[in-house]
């Protein structure tokens, strides 16, 4: 491999020239609207248990979907993947089915499993991970189209309960979602850091329509449950996932929050 | 806001960083406007995150796993998924050499082409790719055989 023609090939790259300019403006304007909140902010970010049970009740959850989906196995095919196509059908993966309605759309939550070496992607890693299958629909059916449905604006990630959804996420667990289109149904495969670690506490998987997990997303209860903020726009569901407490592993998280940096009640307390 | 809040710290790490992410989110995106979003994303989520760093390296290493992470979000979730198989195998265009080995390392598995672009361009050595990536050495020492015997390959085959 010649070096300099590698460098060449990447500095022949066209970036814009005021990038670094509009990026600073960008951030300077985050930055002085989460001021602006901050400031005006004048409800708790801790909401009591049965206000949450009265947000969650509003979001209709069932063990079956009305379209038939592709299985967990199925979709690891399509991603060409079929060393977790395997695993999908292995003892050790969970099969569940759970829908919820919510606005125009049905999400499902068909599976998830984890473990080493699970994928053609982690097969030379010795490092557990837990994939897990979420599907969009469309509850009257209208195919979902890359054309005109922007898959790209939905997030899929984990919380777990006791920490902020700002610090144990799908950025901070060096997760990443791929997502395919098939039958008009969208199909999001999450590959995360094992979530078995937490299995102590409640795990979740969130799917929403936007970009981070933060406070205008997430409240989180004074018994550390975590929901969905009031009134917030889109699809969304938040699944809990079955994991088996035995695998729970309190030192690999206190290494995992003290590696990531970030303080793990950030935005929800102290 | 601090320690990232601020605009002398914005602009610290827009100036410093800026260069160096795009680089490596255009390893695996075709469209410089995607590799630029997703630069910003990172910048982003920096700021929300807040995290606190032991040092410069470890800031260094956190911004680009979340690049390496936020543009094979982009990637994938564009549709743009193209099997491995089906990449090498795809006839070769008429392109510039600089195209064509964009073209043959974006092709590459991500976990690949993000070590061999640390080391051929960033110049960073084996020990301190796996810091950056927390991987194990001979891993990213494996990685970064197979991904030079890969891109090897294909450019040869487009010859």
């Amino acid at each position: 491999m010649d070096r300099e023609a590698y460098r060449r090939a990447f500095d022949s790259l066209r970036f814009s020239p005021d990038f670094q300019d509009r990026t600073e403006a960008l951030l300077l304007e985050w930055v002085n609207r989460q001021e602006q909140e901050e400031a005006t902010m004048n409800r708790k970010v801790f909401r009591r248990p049965a206000v949450l049970a009265a947000v969650i009740a509003v979001l209709m959850i069932s063990v079956s979907a009305a379209v038939v989906l592709l299985n967990p196995s199925q979709v690891a095919e399509e991603v060409n993947d079929p060393l977790l196509a395997e695993a999908f059908q292995s003892e050790g993966a969970v099969l569940l089915n759970e829908s919820v309605e919510s606005e125009s759309y049905r999400i499902t939550l068909s599976g998830l499993v984890s473990g080493a070496g699970l994928s053609r992607w982690a097969e030379d890693v010795e490092e557990d991970r837990t994939y897990a299958v979420v599907s969009l629909a469309a509850l009257d059916g209208t195919p979902l189209r890359h054309t005109d449905f922007s898959f790209g604006e939905y997030t899929l990630t984990p919380l777990v309960s006791g920490y902020s959804p700002m610090a144990v996420n799908n950025w901070t667990l060096g997760a990443q979602a791929s997502c395919i289109e098939r039958d008009g149904v969208v199909y999001y495969l999450l590959d995360t850091q094992s979530l078995e670690m937490f299995a102590d506490h409640t795990v979740y998987l969130a799917f929403y329509q936007g970009f981070l997990p933060s406070r205008e997303l997430f409240s989180m209860a004074e018994d550390g449950s975590i929901a969905f903020a009031e009134g917030i726009a889109g699809p969304h569901a938040l699944f809990t996932l079955p994991l088996d407490e035995s695998k729970a592993d309190p030192a690999a998280v206190e290494d995992f929050l003290e590696s990531s940096g970030i303080n793990p009640m950030l935005g929800f307390g102290s | 806001m601090a320690p990232f809040g601020t605009e002398e710290a914005i602009r610290r790490l827009v100036e410093t960083y800026s260069a160096m992410l795009l680089r490596l989110a255009a390893t695996r995106l075709d469209s410089v406007q995607d590799a630029e979003d997703a630069v910003q994303d990172v910048f982003l989520k920096l700021l929300s995150a807040q995290p606190s760093f032991r040092d410069a390296g470890h800031e260094k290493a956190w911004l680009i796993r979340a690049t390496l992470h936020r543009a094979s979000d982009i990637r994938r979730c564009a549709g743009r998924i193209v099997p491995l198989e089906t990449a090498e195998s795809a006839p070769a265009r008429e392109e510039a050499p600089e195209n064509e080995l964009l073209s043959a390392v974006r092709s590459l598995p991500p976990a690949y082409s993000a070590v061999l672009h640390l080391h051929y361009y960033e110049g960073y050595a084996i020990k301190e790719i796996a810091a950056l990536l927390r991987l194990p050495a001979a891993t990213v020492g494996t990685r970064l055989a197979r991904g030079r015997e890969r891109l090897r390959r294909m450019l040869k085959e487009d010859d």
